[in-house]
C-alpha cells in the first residue's frame, strides 16, 4: 500500500510533453466520439494498450487476465468516448479510472454472484445520466477576477491565450476553438490545466 | 454548510485505487459526492495514480503485444456492441415516514439495492443494502428523539450522515459528515429535535455494553446486520 505524501494540491504541474500528449489524446477521443473514427481509435489504442498491459500485469501477475483488462478497458473507451469531459481531467486519468473499475470487477470475478454490485455502480463515471456534480476545479469567480491579472502572465503561451480570450475577451470555448483553429477538446483541456496552474500559483503565493 | 468530518487521505487513496470493499467504497463514494473538498482530493489522487501506473510506463509485461494481437483485439472491439448494462434507473428520491430525502449520486445509482424498511428498537428504522455476499450495509433512519443503546463495535464502523443531525458523546454530525469508529470506542448515537438519515457499514455485529441493552447482544445481528 503506497501512501500519498505531502499536500495533494502541490502535485505536479505538467511538462510541455505531457500537455502535448494530453492534447493529442483528447483530440483522438473527440474524433472517436463525433465520427466513430476507427483510425483515431487505433492510434489511441497504440498509445494506451501497452501502458494498460503493463499496469494490469503488475496488478494481476497473470498475462491472460492482464489482456482481459486491456480489452475491456479499451472496449469501454470505444463505446463511451462521448462521456469524456476534457474540462474534468486528462484523457489518461479518465482511461485509468475505467481500468481501475475493470480491475475491481476482475478481482471479484471468481466469487461474484449474479446480483453482486459492480464497479460501474460504485463509481458511475460511465453513466449516461447527466449527474449534477458541480465542478471541483471551478475557482471562486471573484477571487479569479481579482487575482488572474497578476498571475496569468506566468502561464505557458498556449494556455495564456485561451485564458485571455475566455476571461478577458469573454469568448466561449467554442468561439476560441474556431478563432484559433484548435479542436474544442484541446481548448477545454488547456482551460482546465491553466486554471489548475493558476490555482497553484495563487496558493503558493499565499 | 461546512462538512467537518472527512475520511482520512489514506482512505481516499484506497478508494481511488479501488482497494476498499464494495461497502466501504459506497460509503466513501457517497461522502465524496457530498463533499467538494474530498472530490478535488480524489481527482488529484486519481491523477497521481495515473501518472504512477500508466504514464510512467515500466515494462513488466514479459511479452508486449504483437502486431497481430493488437489487430485481433481491435477487431474484437470494433465488432463488440455497446452493451448498456444500466438496467436500473437511478432514483434519487427516498420516501420514509412522511419525509422525502434526496439521495446523493452514488447512492441514487444503487437505489434498487435498498431493501424493505423495518422498525427497530426505539425510534429507529433500518433498510439493508444488498451489495455482495457478507456485506453489512444499512440505511438507518433515526426519528427525532431516537437513541441507539450504548455499544462498541467488534469491527470498524463507517457512518455517513445523508440528511439531518445526530450526536454522540463526542460531537454532533450533520449532512455529509463521515465518521469512522474502531472497536475501542463506545458510543451512544442519538437525535434531539431533528431526525437523521445515515448510511452505515460495519464489518462485525454491534456489541451493546450497558444495562438491559446487553440482552440485545444475542440478537444484535437481527437489528443491525
Amino acid at each position: 500500500m503506497q501512501m500519498v505524501s505531502g499536500r495533494t494540491s502541490k502535485r505536479g504541474s505538467m511538462t510541455t510533453t505531457q500537455t502535448d500528449a494530453a492534447d493529442k489524446a483528447a483530440e483522438l477521443l473527440s474524433k472517436i466520439a463525433e465520427n466513430r473514427s476507427r483510425a483515431a481509435f487505433s492510434e489511441l489504442f497504440r498509445l494506451f494498450a501497452p501502458k494498460l498491459q503493463s499496469y494490469a500485469t503488475r496488478q494481476f501477475g497473470n498475462e491472460q487476465t492482464a489482456m482481459d483488462l486491456v480489452q475491456e478497458t479499451m472496449t469501454n473507451v470505444w463505446h463511451k468516448a462521448h462521456l469524456f469531459k476534457p474540462d474534468r481531467g486528462s484523457p489518461s486519468t479518465w482511461i485509468f479510472t475505467i481500468a481501475r473499475n475493470i480491475r475491481f470487477d476482475l478481482l471479484r470475478k471468481n466469487k461474484k454472484r449474479k446480483d453482486d454490485i459492480s464497479a460501474d455502480e460504485l463509481w458511475p463515471i460511465l453513466s449516461e445520466q447527466n449527474d449534477s456534480l458541480d465542478d471541483g476545479y471551478a475557482l471562486d469567480h471573484d477571487v479569479l477576477m481579482q487575482e488572474i491579472s497578476f498571475y496569468y502572465a506566468k502561464l505557458p503561451d498556449a494556455q495564456r491565450v485561451v485564458i485571455e480570450k475566455i476571461y478577458i475577451e469573454g469568448k466561449s470555448q467554442q468561439e476560441v476553438s474556431d478563432a484559433l483553429g484548435v479542436p474544442l477538446g484541446t481548448i477545454k483541456s488547456r482551460t482546465r490545466l491553466a486554471l489548475k496552474k493558476l490555482k497553484e500559483l495563487i496558493v503558493d503565493d499565499d | 454548510m461546512m462538512i467537518k468530518s472527512h475520511p482520512g487521505e489514506s482512505l481516499l487513496y484506497q478508494y481511488a485505487s479501488g482497494d476498499l470493499s464494495a461497502a466501504m467504497t459506497l460509503v466513501v463514494g457517497t461522502h465524496v459526492d457530498m463533499c467538494k473538498t474530498c472530490r478535488q482530493t480524489v481527482c488529484e489522487i486519481e491523477q497521481k495514480l495515473c501518472e504512477e501506473n500508466l504514464d510512467a510506463l515500466v515494462g513488466v509485461a514479459s511479452t508486449t503485444m504483437s502486431k497481430s494481437q493488437c489487430d485481433q483485439m481491435l477487431e474484437a472491439i470494433f465488432a463488440s456492441s455497446a452493451c448498456n448494462k444500466q438496467a436500473h434507473q437511478p432514483n434519487e428520491i427516498l420516501s420514509l415516514e412522511g419525509r422525502r430525502f434526496t439521495l446523493p449520486r452514488t447512492l441514487a445509482h444503487n437505489s434498487h439495492r435498498i431493501g424493505e424498511w423495518s422498525k427497530l428498537v426505539g425510534k429507529l428504522w433500518r433498510a439493508p443494502l444488498t451489495l455482495d455476499n457478507g456485506n453489512q450495509t444499512n440505511l438507518i433512519y433515526m426519528a427525532p428523539g431516537a437513541k441507539v443503546p450504548e455499544h462498541t463495535h467488534k469491527g470498524q464502523e463507517a457512518t455517513l450522515v445523508i440528511d439531518g443531525v445526530f450526536n454522540d458523546e463526542q460531537s454532533e454530525y450533520r449532512d455529509g459528515d463521515f465518521i469512522l469508529l474502531d472497536p475501542s470506542r463506545t458510543h451512544t448515537p442519538e437525535t434531539q429535535d431533528e431526525d437523521c438519515l445515515t448510511l452505515a457499514t460495519l464489518d462485525a455485529p454491534l456489541h451493546f455494553t450497558s444495562g438491559i441493552s446487553r440482552l440485545l447482544n444475542p440478537f444484535s445481528q437481527l437489528f443491525f446486520r
